[in-house]
């Protein structure tokens, strides 16, 4: 995918919002393509929240802009935002039933709003149009509780329906008023695993069906990595790293994101010159970075990247401390040296044996050190 | 421990028995009957009273009651809905603090409070008299009015309605409003689609709740109407004092029943019961 030939539909720019002394969200910049799907990413009391809410135009942001198809947003409330929300606990009207509660938006717009949306003739008659817009209302309903696959659920109370029916009513009600941007704020939380994976993959394939942006916050980083196309980790307030779920699992930029998305070895080493780190007293080939000659780095390896090889191959060898089995593969927690190293493999050993490690080059990963971590 | 309770409810029990249930009977049975006051002596049983049921000053008293009752549910309705959903957006830490102070005057004695209010609708009062001494020469004799009447019953009954009211908006998730919002309504729109609308089961309760004392009860329009203005309690307080316990009796029963099927509805409106603690 070629982000630069996308257009921007959204951006948010020097965005800073406080509440009293504190500081939610510290002047963050962010452009959001047309059709994307991204993720807000971070532990609670990061920003994420208030980034979205800030969109949707529920908070006002202290300084800063945001520009919706190249206009400033700033001010307009929530209602004249091309933008609708799928709200945390579903929100859903208690007392509406399901058909009601979809058709909410839509029934209360203007005429005015209707016909354009329909692209209805605007010459005709009253009598005439008000009949087309109550027929066209019903269809987009009947659609879009369809595309949620909640038919036959119309007359359903709100308090007659499960937690992952209601999650797809609070869906259906924000799309079918056909916004440019859908915001979702951690909308699977309350969802048990195995319906949260489903609605994971469902969420992706409706994105791609109906050209939506999707903007999605969560603390989950596996929701996060499967839904995405990119992903923005928040910390502080501060974005941490942007990019494609890979290029964060795979090339985080500091500690915080190598920690946060998924498992991950960090070791203190030197970089020693072009292609060539030392770490744990050995050194290792490496490739694609460059830093000053003798600086420190810190080494990300991902549990994963191991490679378990014969002890008379090993560049590193640990003794395991512990072993889970998780299914596919093993998780083993070495002691190399004093350094604990976690690796992942499917083989199995017992705690006592001792193992021997490989890395490829391109599996290692440097990071400047952070002072203040 | 739960026989010991048994025991402990049983005085109330016996209360109830001999001071509500029982006289209602009586009332029951005194409604079919001639008597004079309670001396049975003389008495036999007839429907002579429900003759006077049907005539024009019992009839215009209970036209009374139902306008003065309406009334004052309609304007307790408009007042008390605006105090409690103000309240409800206030950023008050301890919101029941200030609703506390908008059912103060409750814990004052009806009778007292009302004949207080009624002296300050009289020409000569102590108010008129301080206003004087600065000056200012205010003087507004309304006593006697319907318009008295009406402003009695609207203080008295008023926190009838805002604390039901209240009640029902507190339970209102914020979340709705947002929802609202974000599906495109705008603030006006808002209110009445979602929050009036949640609200309705508070409005009902607060309604009966306004209307059943304000229809059945008398002290207020005796003192404040100073016998101008008949309600259907004041026949009824009049019967009871004229030694006519047939027709009292009778003029009670049948508010009874309307008071029972005003509670039935608020039992079907209202089915955790909270708005009636």
């Amino acid at each position: 995918m070629h982000l630069v030939d996308k257009k921007v539909i959204i951006e948010l720019s020097h965005l800073t919002k406080q509440f009293d002394d504190e500081i939610v969200v510290n002047d963050l910049n962010l452009k959001i393509y047309e059709n994307e799907f991204i993720t807000l990413l971070g532990p609670s009391g990061c920003g994420k929240t208030t980034t979205l809410r800030m969109i949707g135009g529920f908070e006002k942001a202290n300084t800063g802009d945001i520009i919706i198809n190249g206009k400033i947003f700033n001010e307009l409330p929530p209602y004249a935002r091309p933008i609708n929300t799928v709200f945390q606990r579903y929100a859903l009207f208690p007392h509406l039933n399901v058909y009601e509660n979809v058709a909410f938006g839509l029934k209360n717009r203007n005429d005015q709003y209707l016909k354009t949306f329909y692209q209805i003739d605007p010459t005709l008659e009253k009598k005439v149009y008000k009949d087309i817009l109550d027929r066209k209302i019903d269809e987009s309903v009947v659609e879009a509780l369809k595309l949620v696959k909640l038919t036959g659920f119309e007359q359903r109370k709100i308090n007659q329906i499960s937690g992952g029916q209601a999650q797809r009513v609070a869906l259906a009600r924000a799309i079918v008023n056909r916004p440019q941007i859908l915001l979702l704020d951690e909308p699977l939380a309350a969802l048990d695993l195995k319906l949260r994976q489903n609605m994971q993959y469902e969420l992706k394939e409706m994105q791609k069906k109906l050209g939506i942006t999707f903007i999605f916050v969560t603390h989950d980083q596996e929701e996060a990595m499967t839904m995405s196309d990119r992903i923005v980790v928040m910390k502080d307030g501060l974005v941490q790293q942007m990019g494609t779920p890979k290029h964060i699992y795979n090339e985080p930029v500091n500690r915080y994101v190598a920690n946060f998305i998924g498992e991950s070895n960090i070791i203190p080493g030197v970089y020693l010159k072009k292609d060539l780190v030392q770490f744990m007293g050995v050194k290792f080939e490496c490739t694609g970075y460059t830093f000053d000659n003798n600086e420190a780095v810190d080494v990300v390896i991902r549990p994963e990247d191991f490679d378990v090889v014969p002890l008379d191959q090993a560049k590193l060898v640990g003794q395991v401390t512990n072993s889970i089995f998780k299914g596919v593969h093993n998780e083993l927690t070495l002691n190399a040296d004093g350094i604990e190293l976690f690796v992942n493999t499917y083989e199995n050993y017992e705690v006592g044996d001792a193992i021997g490690l490989k890395v490829d080059p391109y599996e290692i990963h440097l990071m400047k050190v952070q002072k203040d971590e | 421990m739960n026989k010991e309770f048994k025991v402990l409810a049983k005085p109330y029990i016996a209360w109830l028995f001999i001071l509500a249930i029982l006289p209602i009977f009586v009332m029951l049975i005194l409604s079919f009957m001639f008597s004079e006051g309670l001396s049975f002596g003389e008495s036999y049983f007839t429907f002579d009273q429900f003759a006077l049921l049907g005539e024009d000053s019992t009839l215009s008293a209970f036209g009374n009651s139902m306008m003065y009752a309406t009334l004052t549910t309609v304007i307790s309705l408009v007042l008390g809905y605006f105090v409690a959903y103000n309240v409800f957006k206030s950023k008050f830490k301890n919101k029941f603090i200030v609703l506390t102070i908008f059912i103060l005057p409750m814990w004052s004695n009806l009778l007292l409070r009302t004949e207080a209010l009624g002296n300050l609708m009289e020409h000569n009062n102590i108010m008129t008299d301080l206003l004087s001494q600065m000056g200012i020469g205010l003087s507004i004799g309304i006593k006697g009015s319907p318009l008295a009447v009406i402003i009695g019953l609207v203080f008295t009954y008023l926190p009838f309605m805002i604390l039901p009211v209240y009640t029902a908006l507190e339970k209102i998730d914020y979340s709705l409003e947002e929802a609202a919002l974000d599906l495109g309504l705008t603030n006006m729109q808002k209110f009445w689609k979602v929050i009036f609308s949640l609200s309705l089961k508070g409005v009902a309760t607060g309604s009966i709740m306004v209307f059943l004392p304000s229809m059945s009860g008398f002290a207020i329009p005796e003192i404040l109407g100073a016998g101008n203005i008949l309600l259907i309690g004041n026949v009824i307080e009049q019967s009871f004092r004229n030694m006519d316990y047939n027709f009292g009796a009778l003029l009670s029963i049948v508010i009874l029943i309307f008071i029972i099927g005003a509670l039935y509805v608020v039992s079907k409106v209202d089915k955790e019961g909270e708005t009636l603690l």
